[in-house]
């Protein structure tokens, strides 16, 4: 575990049990604990996926538009066709995945920087669901689907939110995937430097491609878990999810330029960023207050990671160095000089 | 791979803004010969002033992408001055001259505040400009306090639609946007400090190793960034003679702007800026919009037109670099 995860991991036990101890609603019991993840895990969802890409150094701004096109596609099937709304869910992940793969194709073919690229297919996509989902978007799901956003699943007294029963395990093969898989070592790799990746036969579009096609399959399903839980397909309903997902994804640890990073930091910003909003919200803060605060979390840790790291020239390294210099000149033989 | 030129050629840039005159040019009378009002004064005119406000945020947008940054928080300072401006001059009868200053040192603070994280700090330029996306978003929020602005003093109003009379009628804010174009023209292109904003977008570490200033140079890309967004936010509530909290971010001018850069032909990569073909780009930005309003396609597919001339755009750059190489 690294030096930056179990950092999050500690401000995660803080977060957790000062809201416990000071917010009257945040820790009653433990099932409805579990239950507030249900307000942030679509959020976890795309940051699982967006990890992916920004690990080769690419980013996917289109994770909202294709969020919102995928599930309102999905509905629009079960709407307008009748179609069984597990049948129209599944429909709605390829679609995610032929999404991704237009991202993918445009970065590969076109050579476009994925910044610009997603960009404009964003605007695409929302141009699209908009049309889609035309001027009564589709609402009023079956109960068992609706469950999947907002149900949980009980064992006599203690209720496991579904969302959390899925988010889990993908979390699990994410992590598995990224740090015990060899397709990982080839995206962490191509991040790392994507000349060096190709000269040693990796394809690097191969990788990207699937980095793309994945992001875009979990932006489709957190979409469809989002309609699940509000019980109607908006074509809007994606926009919430990029800046906080991106927040996570770095706070994580994963850099912005590709290339390092772990998965275990994303998973753990996820519930740390997460259960931060829901205790400022249960607070009584209003959500623009909240959002201001997960901006200067963003800003802050990495701030505070630079400053000792040994990369950016550590500032803070210099400012530790000097704070443990030996009282007495050259009585310290064996003074380390990096803290 | 070969050195990248810091600076554009003449020729190149005379090709990217001239293919970007003739567009805008073809697109305005293909679409005129459709419908006449397209054409009419009236119109011409609206277009030309629609495109004011983003040619003023986006040729900041210039700046920071040509030094290899980015900057999504122009959105939220364009709407905190337009807010600060509009309610002071609303409830408390600001003076126009009063409320200039007033927007520029909104925009000095904030924009020099991204630039000291980016620089001092060096977080990634889109991770620091997300994080103050919604700090700043949140002061507007905070300061409006559900009130908004949609009753401006006159003299706002008259300057934002008014006229300078000379042998044709030039509309006042068309006026001033060259004047700005004029001075960041200027500043890039005939003076040190745009010399060194090239250069260390161009290679950063060259550039130190060289010995320009290169956090120095940073902090004031991002302040003048910001400057020029709250100045836009001043223009736009003088032009529209409102502002609401989402002004700015709702309309997403940060990613509007990203655009019309890189349509005017500035590298993403950074090391080439082209300020007249970022205003060149938010008017043919404008008369797209235009002309889609005027083709009777329905609003829903107005971002997917914007997202499409991103890419041909972006694609047209490409193949020429290509071409130039070969």
């Amino acid at each position: 575990m690294s030096a930056w995860e179990r950092s999050l991991l500690i401000l995660l036990v803080i977060v957790t049990t000062g809201f416990g101890l000071e917010v009257p609603g945040f820790f009653d019991d433990i099932s409805g604990f579990l239950s507030m993840t249900s307000n942030f895990l679509p959020f976890g969802i795309v940051a699982l996926g967006l990890s992916l890409v920004i690990f080769t150094g690419g980013i996917d701004l289109s994770v909202g538009a294709t969020a919102s096109l995928a599930a309102v596609i999905a509905a629009q099937l079960w709407a307008t066709m009748g179609l069984n709304i597990w049948v129209a869910s599944l429909i709605g992940l390829a679609v995610g995945g032929v999404l991704g793969g237009i991202n993918a194709a445009v970065i590969v073919f076109l050579r476009v920087e994925p910044l610009i690229a997603t960009l404009a297919t964003s605007f695409i996509y929302t141009s699209a669901a908009v049309a889609v989902a035309g001027d009564a978007p589709p609402s009023g799901f079956p109960d068992a689907f609706n469950s999947l956003g907002s149900g949980a699943l009980g064992l006599g007294h203690f209720q496991l939110p579904y969302q959390l029963l899925l988010f889990l395990p993908l979390a699990v093969l994410f992590w598995l995937l990224v740090g015990r898989s060899a397709f990982g070592r080839k995206l962490v790799t191509v991040g790392y430097n994507s000349e060096a990746a190709r000269y040693s036969g990796i394809r690097v579009p191969r990788v990207l491609a699937a980095a793309y096609v994945i992001s875009g399959m979990m932006a489709a399903l957190a979409g469809l878990v989002l309609s699940a839980y509000y019980s109607a397909a908006r074509a809007d309903m994606g926009d919430v999810l990029l800046l906080t997902t991106i927040a996570m994804v770095v706070l994580g640890g994963v850099s912005i330029f590709g290339g390092e990073g772990s998965m275990g930091g994303v998973i753990v910003a996820v519930l740390l960023l997460g259960l931060l909003r829901q205790g400022m919200l249960i607070a009584g803060f209003s959500d623009m207050v909240t959002s201001m605060l997960t901006g200067a979390i963003l800003i802050s840790s990495i701030a505070v990671r630079n400053l000792f790291s040994s990369r950016a020239g550590g500032f803070g390294r210099r400012l530790l160095a000097f704070v443990r210099r030996p009282a007495v000149a050259g009585t310290d033989i064996t003074r380390h000089d990096a803290p | 791979m070969p050195a990248r030129r810091p600076v554009v050629t003449p020729r190149f840039a005379m090709t990217r803004e001239l293919m970007l005159v003739a567009v805008t040019l073809g697109l305005t009378v293909m679409v005129g010969l459709l419908n006449h009002d397209f054409i009419g004064a009236q119109n011409l005119r609206f277009m030309l002033l629609n495109s004011v406000v983003l040619s003023l945020v986006a040729l900041g947008q210039t700046l920071v992408i040509a030094m290899r940054g980015i900057d999504l928080s122009v959105a939220p300072i364009l709407g905190l001055a337009a807010m600060v401006c509009g309610l002071l001059a609303q409830t408390h009868g600001l003076s126009l001259a009063a409320a200039l200053p007033l927007a520029l040192s909104i925009g000095l603070v904030l924009g020099t505040i991204n630039g000291l994280l980016v620089a001092t700090m060096d977080i990634p330029p889109i991770v620091v400009t997300l994080g103050t996306y919604s700090l700043y978003s949140g002061l507007t929020f905070l300061y409006s306090d559900g009130t908004q602005v949609d009753a401006v003093p006159p003299t706002f109003a008259a300057f934002g639609n008014g006229h300078l009379l000379g042998i044709v009628p030039v509309p006042t804010p068309v006026v001033v946007l060259l004047v700005v174009l004029a001075l960041c023209w200027y500043v890039l292109r005939h003076t040190g400090f745009g010399r060194a904003v090239l250069a260390v977008g161009n290679n950063a570490s060259a550039a130190y190793a060289a010995g320009l200033p290169v956090t120095w140079v940073r902090i004031r890309v991002y302040a003048l960034s910001g400057t020029l967004a709250a100045f836009a936010g001043l223009m736009f509530l003088c032009y529209t003679g409102s502002a609401t909290v989402t002004a700015g971010t709702g309309d997403h001018i940060e990613l509007q702007s990203i655009a019309v850069s890189l349509i005017g032909g500035t590298a993403i990569a950074g090391g080439r800026g082209n300020l007249i073909g970022t205003v060149l780009g938010s008017l043919f930005l404008s008369v797209v919009l235009t002309a889609l309003v005027f083709l009777h396609v329905p609003p829903i597919w107005y971002s997917a037109g914007e997202g499409l001339m991103i890419l041909a755009a972006v694609q047209a750059g490409i193949g020429r670099r290509r071409g130039a190489r070969a």
